[in-house]
């Protein structure tokens, strides 16, 4: 693993945006990646739950203070870098269903959320959310005509460890370009 | 609430507590204190980090008005007509260009009057939310 992350490695997690945010409030530095290795409510938009077994890849950043349209875009650029990940490493052709999903064989494997935290016309925390169906073998009776995993895609286990680096390091170079 | 962490191979023993008006933070023995005294808000903490913590429970500054921070979709509403709110307390969460915000209590107050309600769309700069 790049030694230059900061991660926060949780065995089971509620969800990692949830312990992000609190993290975040309590002071932890930007760019900390709170991972965890199943959520129990990992969810969406509007609350919507996302399956988060063993195997899968789910992990949040807490983002350095942004304007709130940077990071809109941000959500945006997030979906090319994971999709870009994807394409690069496994030679596939990932679809980005804009802004926040990610699509394999027309069904869903990767999901995106950014998450804030405004007082007046500040925004103090910014979480960026990704879950992404990596090592799963299979989804429950109603997830499985609109969810599908890299492992399914592939037929075998792919790295998390590097997936994540390479996401957050895309991630944080489109930061710098929007910032400029 | 207690946690074990893992940053870069070593594990941290975290321990999470609310006490009132504050909140103790302990990593591996060492505590953290965030304390809201209500007019103005302060960390005591034993380095020199930087906190976020400390901005967020910024100084009281009686705002009568919650507006909204940009156009979106109220998704929750976490108070009612009545209810005394603190500073930095989760008031509703607006689903704006397609992140979810939640939005906090800039001061301490009572609502007053709730004008909005779930799924309504606001505009940036609407009055959300009336404190007495």
């Amino acid at each position: 693993m790049n030694s230059n992350l900061k991660i926060i490695n949780l065995e089971k997690v509620n969800s990692t945006s949830e312990v992000a945010k609190d993290l975040a409030l309590r002071g932890v530095s930007d760019w900390t990646i709170v991972l965890g290795n199943m959520q129990e409510k990992g969810h969406g938009r509007k609350g919507e739950a996302w399956f988060s077994p063993l195997g899968g890849l789910y992990f949040s950043i807490i983002l350095p203070k942004s304007n709130i349209n940077d990071l809109q875009t941000l959500t945006v650029l997030a979906a090319f870098s994971v999709a870009q990940t994807l394409k690069e490493n496994f030679q596939i052709e990932p679809l980005i269903k804009l802004p926040n999903d990610i699509l394999l064989n027309q069904k869903k494997v990767c999901g995106i959320l950014t998450e804030n935290i405004i007082m007046g016309d500040k925004t103090l925390i910014s979480i960026l959310g990704i879950g992404l169906n990596t090592n799963i073998d299979f989804f429950p009776d109603d997830l499985k005509e609109i969810a599908i995993s890299l492992k399914q895609v592939l037929s075998k286990e792919v790295d998390n460890y590097k997936i994540l680096e390479q996401v957050v390091a895309s991630i944080k170079k489109q930061l710098e370009i929007i910032n400029q | 609430m207690n946690l074990k962490i893992k940053i870069k191979g070593r594990e941290y023993d975290v321990e999470l507590q609310e006490d009132k008006d504050k909140v103790i933070v302990k990593i591996d023995g060492k505590e953290y204190i965030f304390a809201n005294n209500g007019e103005t808000s302060q960390i005591e903490k034993q380095d020199n980090q930087s906190e976020k913590g400390a901005k967020i429970l910024a100084k009281n500054n009686n705002i009568k008005e919650i507006k909204a921070p940009l156009s979106g979709t109220i998704s929750e509403i976490f108070i009612k007509t009545g209810n005394e709110i603190k500073i930095a307390q989760k008031l509703l969460t607006l689903s704006a260009m397609k992140m979810e915000n939640e939005i906090l209590a800039e001061s301490n107050g009572k609502i007053k009057e709730i004008l909005v309600t779930k799924d309504q769309k606001v505009k940036e700069g609407e009055i959300l939310i009336i404190l007495e």
